[in-house]
């Protein structure tokens, strides 16, 4: 929701109250929500006999969640344009100064493409939440009977496809600009990709939430989450390397499950910890 | 002695003035009773602080945790003095640990800074320090600061064991176990005994303070009404 560019994509029942149009925003019952339970019945329709059940509807109000804040950006073009247009010019620039010859560039390739992809993300986690806090539409979203873990598993998954764009631009700029063999094993550097952007949308949700709070979220996200990723950022780097030098043994797995491990215990920390974070 | 003064004395001055002392022993005994290394010389005797200050870097952090969660379970803005007050020590501490950790590397492998898995966690841990200290000073509702505070200082919990488990990934040069005379052992364990409870003094004090400060707020906006 993104004030006038805001998209009317919501549950058929509360089709009338997004974004501040309900003159007496209902506040979200605290007691109704138990933290990581995507089951939990809030919804004011679950007594619907038209209606599966309660988990057909948590899914449901997932989807129009994730839908509505990918149809809004697709709109309003507000965010991702920036975002790859950064990412583009980091590239370029890093590019630029590390003209090396192959042997040396192999070693830094995997850095270099995950610092940029963090750096130009950070635009796309950062209006995740700042857009919600503008024009009362942060109100709107506590007033929908949606649980806090859905809110986030949804801000996550348009966060993950958000960061999903960026490396379909950047990885094959990389493979250009380097002439590396970047893509010469898509399904490795796929793999590492998914992990890498579940793990860092998984604490950039949670923390955007925290530094939307406060009065300097423009410069605070980047500060809080960079030291938070730095495990999964060298680790992706580092796979990344190893998949350019096409060595997948042991050595690549380990840092693969250094990944799978990062992204399990955030994700998990989030849906637990969200509850707190948007806490009024 | 009034049972008053009598409290007062024995929370506050005794055990400042214990702390004082110790942190005066271990000072002296750093210099005075540790023979000198052979090949460092003097720069060697950074490490009897170096250990000190990053041992309680780490365990501020740890107790930040703790009490972050104890206050997000209990919702008392007391469990929240502690946790910043941790905080507060705990960034000090590992200000310190990356200081005399630079000054130690320069002296006994010619180089300020390397990326060795226990520089880098140092590192990782000083900047969630900051950042955290960063975030609560924008926010103005205690509460809200409390809880922010919280998830972040949980989250970096979290993610230490993954620091620690990928930065070990590389290539270290950090000594494991250095090689130390008897005397020298028994001051560094004096030396990590005396400034932990210089540190926690520190901490007390500080928490004390942000206790009578949340008080004195309460008193001016009851005042106010």
């Amino acid at each position: 929701m993104t004030g006038r560019n805001t998209i009317n994509h919501h549950p058929p029942e509360y089709q009338n109250r997004c974004c501040g149009r309900s003159p007496t925003p209902r506040l979200r019952p605290k007691v109704s929500h138990s933290p990581g339970d995507l089951r939990s019945d809030v919804s004011a329709g679950s007594g619907d006999p038209r209606r599966t059940g309660v988990s057909q509807s948590q899914y449901q109000k997932f989807y129009w969640m994730v839908s509505k804040d990918l149809l809004s950006e697709c709109r309003s073009l507000r965010v991702w344009p920036a975002m790859l247009l950064l990412g583009v010019v980091v590239a370029m620039m890093f590019a630029m100064q590390t003209d090396l010859p192959p042997q040396q560039l192999r070693q830094i390739v995997g850095g270099l493409l995950w610092l940029t992809i963090f750096f130009a993300g950070t635009l796309a986690l950062d209006r995740s939440f700042a857009a919600e806090r503008e024009d009362g539409c942060w109100e709107g979203l506590l007033s929908y009977p949606v649980s806090p873990t859905c809110v986030y598993l949804a801000k996550l998954t348009v966060n993950v496809v958000a960061l999903a764009a960026l490396e379909c631009v950047l990885i094959p700029l990389f493979a250009i600009l380097t002439d590396l063999p970047l893509l010469a094993h898509p399904g490795p550097i796929i793999t590492v990709a998914l992990l890498g952007n579940l793990g860092i949308a998984a604490v950039g949700t949670l923390l955007s939430a925290v530094a939307s709070t406060g009065k300097q979220s423009s410069y605070l996200l980047p500060l809080l989450v960079l030291p938070m990723v730095i495990p999964l950022v060298l680790g992706a780097a580092e796979a990344t390397r190893l998949a350019v030098e096409h060595d997948f043994g042991p050595s690549w797995w380990r840092w693969v499950e250094l990944l799978g491990a990062f992204a399990i215990v955030f994700v998990t920390a989030g849906i637990a910890l969200f509850e707190f974070a948007v806490e009024e | 002695m009034s049972q008053t003064a009598e409290k007062y004395f024995f929370n506050d001055y005794l055990w400042h003035a214990v702390a004082a002392v110790m942190v005066t022993t271990a000072i002296a005994a750093i210099f005075l009773l540790a023979p000198t290394e052979e090949t460092m010389g003097i720069a060697q005797r950074i490490v009897y602080i170096h250990v000190s200050v990053a041992w309680m870097g780490l365990a501020a952090f740890v107790l930040m945790a703790i009490t972050s969660g104890m206050y997000l379970f209990r919702r008392d803005l007391a469990w929240d003095h502690w946790s910043r007050a941790a905080l507060e020590i705990g960034w000090l501490c590992c200000s310190l640990t990356l200081a005399t950790g630079s000054l130690w590397a320069h002296a006994a492998w010619n180089i300020w800074w390397t990326w060795d898995p226990r520089l880098t966690t140092a590192f990782v841990l000083w900047a969630m320090y900051s950042a955290a200290l960063v975030l609560r000073g924008g926010v103005e509702d205690p509460h809200r600061r409390a809880r922010m505070g919280a998830i972040v200082a949980i989250i970096g919990m979290l993610d230490v064991p993954l620091v620690i488990m990928a930065t070990r990934w590389f290539r270290g040069i950090h000594p494991k176990s250095p090689q130390m005379e008897p005397t020298m052992r028994v001051v560094l364990l004096m030396s990590v005994v005396c400034f932990t409870l210089f540190f926690t003094m520190l901490l007390l004090l500080r928490r004390s303070q942000l206790r009578s400060a949340d008080m004195l707020e309460d008193l001016q906006a009851q005042a106010e009404a």
